[in-house]
């Protein structure tokens, strides 16, 4: 769920890496207070890493198979680290794969870092006493606030305005065929935090 | 350069100016010494999406009916959002790819550094990029192995695909601790990502042309 090139005005685009700069900025600011920010480096490298390849396969969801968007999931493990790397990471997948695009960049920031870091923020405030729910809701939340995120700004972005059924239609159809995303990121992320915490819970903030 | 073309392209609003993206886009290509046969094969996926928004668009948009079949009504300004759209896109995408296609990924970071990416994140880039291959196969395997044990597909398959994760965070994380020490005997400190040498005075020049290309073409945009 990535936007491309060319679908928004250069204005939106523009105005998106303003937004993601400042998102960026706001967590490098948090990541220099830590007593030694370069020591997470490899961790925020190899789990990163982990999120691009798995992001990459797709998951057999019936009727249709997914990509997953696991903004939820980095933003529980990495905290702060989450929006720096997912910068990297959707750079990286524009210019090897060709997936979002060049000048979207900063508009999918927003897309995905944005949720990612709302996540990070519902985890620490309920992570410790609801883990399973926190959770489920931080992997399948994340998706809906990215997906309301980005149709909002396809469809304020079209150069002609849609009529107000199709506009409807549109954002039913684009609801219903990511509704499978929704359900199997929330039970994804919910079964790999509870073999985390079970496994190495020195991998799972606050427990 | 890359992205001064692509925010160029991205300004123009006016469907009469597609054919000057288009040309301006090939001239990059050719110009860039980029393997035609490589980009042209990354470009198939933005080449179906541009084709869907100019097909689709036409149908839900516009007042001027160029086309009625039944109930289906293709507008004439439909098809100029959808037009304008897809080929943006594809000159987009195309000018990016001549630029960056050729350029091995570490000078792409070193580029990135220059541009005034902060240290941290180009070397999480470099770091990113370096594992990527490796873990990608791993999870690939780990994949296989679930398949060739039976495992359950569709909805209740769904809970595996979560421990594949955990299993692959798990190593992961214990390699990163590995590698943090390395780095930390081998005297990590300034960064791993190189910064690049000032600019030769003609890529100096090419970056004024091109950006003077750039504002050329959005000036033409407004004036028509």
């Amino acid at each position: 769920m990535h936007l491309p090139d060319g679908i928004v005005p250069v204005e939106f685009a523009l105005a998106g890496y303003a937004a993601s700069g400042v998102l960026t900025a706001l967590a490098l600011s948090q990541l220099n207070r830590q007593p030694d920010p370069r020591a997470a480096i490899p961790r925020a490298a190899m789990l990163t890493t982990v999120f691009f390849a798995a992001a990459l396969v797709a998951i057999p969801v019936p009727p249709t198979s997914v990509h997953l968007m696991l903004s939820g999931l980095m933003g529980v493990m990495l905290g702060w680290f989450a929006m720096p790397a997912i910068m990297v990471g959707l750079f990286l997948q524009a210019v090897l794969f060709g997936h979002g695009g060049l000048t979207t960049l900063g508009l999918n920031g927003v897309i995905v870092g944005l949720p990612a870091l709302l996540a990070f923020g519902f985890w620490q405030l309920a992570g410790r006493r609801w883990p399973d729910m926190a959770a489920l809701v931080a992997g399948s939340g994340a998706v809906v606030l990215g997906l309301a995120v980005f149709a909002a700004i396809v469809l304020a972005g079209l150069p002609v305005a849609l009529d107000s059924g199709a506009e409807s239609l549109a954002i039913r159809a684009f609801l219903l065929a990511h509704l499978p995303l929704v359900l199997a990121e929330g039970v994804i992320v919910l079964a790999l935090m509870r073999v985390l915490r079970r496994v190495e819970p020195g991998l799972v903030p606050h427990v | 350069m890359a992205l001064i073309l692509a925010f160029a392209f991205a300004a123009v609003g006016n469907v009469m100016l597609l054919p000057v993206l288009g040309m301006v886009a090939l001239a990059v290509l050719a110009l860039s010494g980029a393997a035609v046969g490589v980009v042209l094969r990354r470009l198939r996926g933005a080449g179906v999406l541009a084709l869907g928004v100019v097909l689709i668009l036409p149908f839900v948009t516009g007042d001027q009916v160029l086309w009625q079949f039944g109930p289906l009504r293709w507008h004439a300004e439909g098809l100029a959002a959808g037009l304008l759209i897809g080929g943006r896109l594809l000159a987009i995408v195309t000018v990016t790819l001549a630029f960056l296609t050729p350029l091995p990924p570490f000078r792409l970071v070193a580029g990135a550094r220059a541009l005034g990416v902060p240290t941290l994140m180009a070397d999480l880039a470099l770091l990113t990029l370096r594992y990527l291959d490796e873990l990608r196969a791993e999870l690939a395997r780990a994949m296989l192995a679930r398949r060739l044990r039976g495992g359950k597909g569709g909805w209740r398959g769904l809970s595996d695909y979560g421990v594949i994760l955990a299993a692959v965070l798990i190593r992961s994380h214990r390699r990163a601790e590995r590698l943090w020490a390395a780095m930390r005997l081998r005297g990590y400190g300034a960064g791993v990502a190189q910064s690049l040498p000032p600019l030769a005075a003609r890529a100096r020049w090419g970056m004024v042309l091109v950006a003077a290309g750039g504002v050329a073409l959005v000036l033409l945009d407004r004036a028509i």
